[in-house]
């Protein structure tokens, strides 16, 4: 289904990328510097709401912890790759610049994908692995099978992620501006930074299948936790699966109407 | 090595009324136009050809250009372009083909073009000892050594389009698409740029279509011409065969002012002396020029280039 995959190409794109990024060197420092920070302002409020109650809806401090860091973990892979490549994608058409990335023999999808990536990430990459492993180092070691599952969880969640915000993007080879829509998609996942059983059942379906980032912060955290069994495995797999596949189709329906922009 | 049969390509394209009235209004119900960029074209390049393609802005070149390079889909009719269905856009299909657009840039902007033509190398799957021998005689050819290793936002317009052509031949491809490749160019990059190209073409044998707005780049380039101009093809022929049909005339001018000519049908102009007559009676008036002026000096002219042009768009729209 992917036709001109080749590994060496995702090497050269990401070569490119990081040389770009590296080009200015203090717009890449002041970058490093945001992420840094940023990254602090995902667990600051945690704080700020345990220090007066001890307990949320059935989570302490150290396990809500564990989804902030997956929280971050999942951030990092939006930051840093999702929302650089897939929000060219709105300006590529618009500018008629995906010109010359559609004229390349290899698969349009892995290219409009992997083409840049965005060093900001680091600092939430490091962030979640540290809470992630901070927080385990007080609740104690989860089994090799909760881990597994966490890791099966997460990885079907951005799998979905990107699927979701493929789609999404796709709308602008016929809308042309669909900044907006992207926004609201970065808005609506920041709801991933609680764990999902603080709110409502609506809200808590809809973070699992529409926009699925409960998929990437609470579920994980819970299967580390031991609150989870295998039985969601299917759930999760189907979901991913299913975006990957919807995403693809949409994408080369869109590409079909790409209009290009004068000459 | 490109057939096209019945080509057509419809746009629709938001109206929306002048003013800030007209885009509130836009905003909750929108019109639509259907503008039909390409229509009915047919036509077939032998392999190896090289043919300009022709017509004002807003002709439809660029249109079909990136029909026959697999980027648009075109509304209906028959594509094939070394032997593949271009909007499929196969890998074997791309292998084989580039365009280059004069007005848009494949290179990145930030880093030397060295790492542009390292990321087409492997995005084309060039191995690298062959990569090494191209990018050598393309640069030797375009006289581009200094080049590769400066940022391309420090490169001039010039330096930049020798470095896009190197960029997009490094695949040694079969089919060039080139749009506009001078635009913007001086004139001895220009001169420079076009025997570049016919060189290319005789040393890989690749088929050339190109558009242009300079006649020189056609002139010079190009021995078949398509003029296309509102999407329907006008003209498909050579040089010579379009001005003989469309511009008979030819113009016979005498370097000094002798007003005995005046008799002949001459005239002044700018200091020498012009004639405008049938081609057919061309001879006929140089036998007469010549026995009343036997050491004159004179010369045979036909009309230029963006004057036949002009009357074959005259012509069509009429």
């Amino acid at each position: 289904m992917i036709r001109g995959f080749r590994m060496e190409v995702a090497l050269a794109l990401l070569r490119v990328s990081l040389l770009t990024a590296m080009q200015y060197r203090a717009s890449f420092m002041a970058e490093i510097l945001v992420g840094g920070l940023s990254a602090f302002g995902v667990a600051a409020p945690l704080f700020l709401v345990y220090a007066r109650v001890s307990e949320l809806q059935g989570w302490t401090l150290d396990q809500a912890l564990l989804v902030t860091g997956f929280f971050l973990l999942y951030n990092a892979f939006v930051a840093g790759l999702i929302e650089p490549n897939l929000g060219a994608i709105v300006d590529g058409v618009r500018s008629g610049a995906l010109d010359y990335l559609l004229i390349r023999p290899v698969d349009a999808q892995l290219l409009l994908s992997v083409r840049r990536v965005a060093p900001v990430a680091i600092w939430e990459l490091v962030a979640g692995l540290i809470v992630v492993a901070v927080s385990l180092g007080r609740l104690g070691e989860p089994s090799v099978a909760a881990v597994a599952l966490a890791a099966l969880l997460f990885g079907c969640g951005l799998a979905a992620t990107y699927g979701l915000w493929l789609m999404v993007i796709c709308t602008s080879f016929w809308f042309v501006r669909v900044d907006n829509l992207r926004f609201l998609l970065g808005a609506v996942s920041d709801a991933g930074r609680w764990p999902v059983s603080v709110y409502g059942r609506g809200i808590r379906i809809a973070l699992t299948t529409v926009i699925p980032v409960a998929l990437v912060s609470s579920y994980p955290a819970m299967a580390l936790l031991g609150r989870l069994d295998f039985s969601l495995v299917g759930g999760a797999v189907a979901t991913a699966v299913a975006m990957l596949v919807a995403s693809r189709m949409v994408l080369m329906r869109a590409l079909r109407s790409y209009s290009s922009a004068s000459s | 090595m490109i057939q096209v049969r019945g080509l057509t390509k419809t746009y629709r394209v938001p109206v929306r009324p002048p003013g800030l009235g007209g885009a509130l209004r836009s905003l909750f119900s929108r019109e639509f136009r259907e503008v039909k960029a390409v229509r009915d074209l047919s036509f077939s390049i032998q392999p190896g050809e090289r043919v300009g393609f022709l017509g004002p802005n807003g002709a439809g070149k660029t249109t079909t250009l990136k029909m026959l390079s697999g980027l648009l889909y075109p509304t209906s009719g028959e594509l094939s372009v070394a032997g593949h269905v271009p909007q499929s856009r196969a890998p074997a299909f791309l292998q084989q083909i580039t365009l280059v657009m004069g007005q848009k840039q494949q290179l990145l902007w930030d880093l030397p073009a060295r790492e542009s033509f390292e990321l087409n190398r492997a995005m084309y799957g060039v191995e690298r000892a062959a990569f090494r021998s191209t990018l050598d005689e393309l640069v030797a050819m375009l006289r581009a050594e200094a080049l590769l290793d400066k940022p391309v936002r420090n490169l001039s317009l010039g330096e930049r389009m020798k470095c896009e052509l190197i960029a997009a031949l490094v695949h040694r491809p079969q089919v060039l698409f080139l749009d506009e490749p001078t635009i913007g160019l001086d004139v001895e990059m220009q001169v420079q740029v076009r025997q570049f190209v016919a060189e290319h073409n005789r040393e890989t044998g690749a088929t050339v279509l190109l558009t242009s707005h300079y006649m020189q780049d056609i002139a010079a380039l190009t021995p078949r011409l398509l003029i296309i101009d509102q999407g329907t093809l006008r003209y498909d022929g050579s040089l010579d065969e379009l001005s003989r049909r469309v511009a008979p005339e030819r113009r016979i001018v005498v370097q000094q002012v002798l007003p005995e000519l005046a008799g002949l049908g001459f005239a002044v102009t700018e200091g020498r002396m012009v004639a405008t007559v049938p081609a057919a009676e061309a001879n006929a008036l140089i036998q007469r020029l010549l026995t009343l002026a036997p050491l004159v000096e004179f010369g045979v002219e036909v009309p230029p280039l963006e004057e036949v042009i002009a009357r074959v768009f005259a012509e069509g729209r009429a």
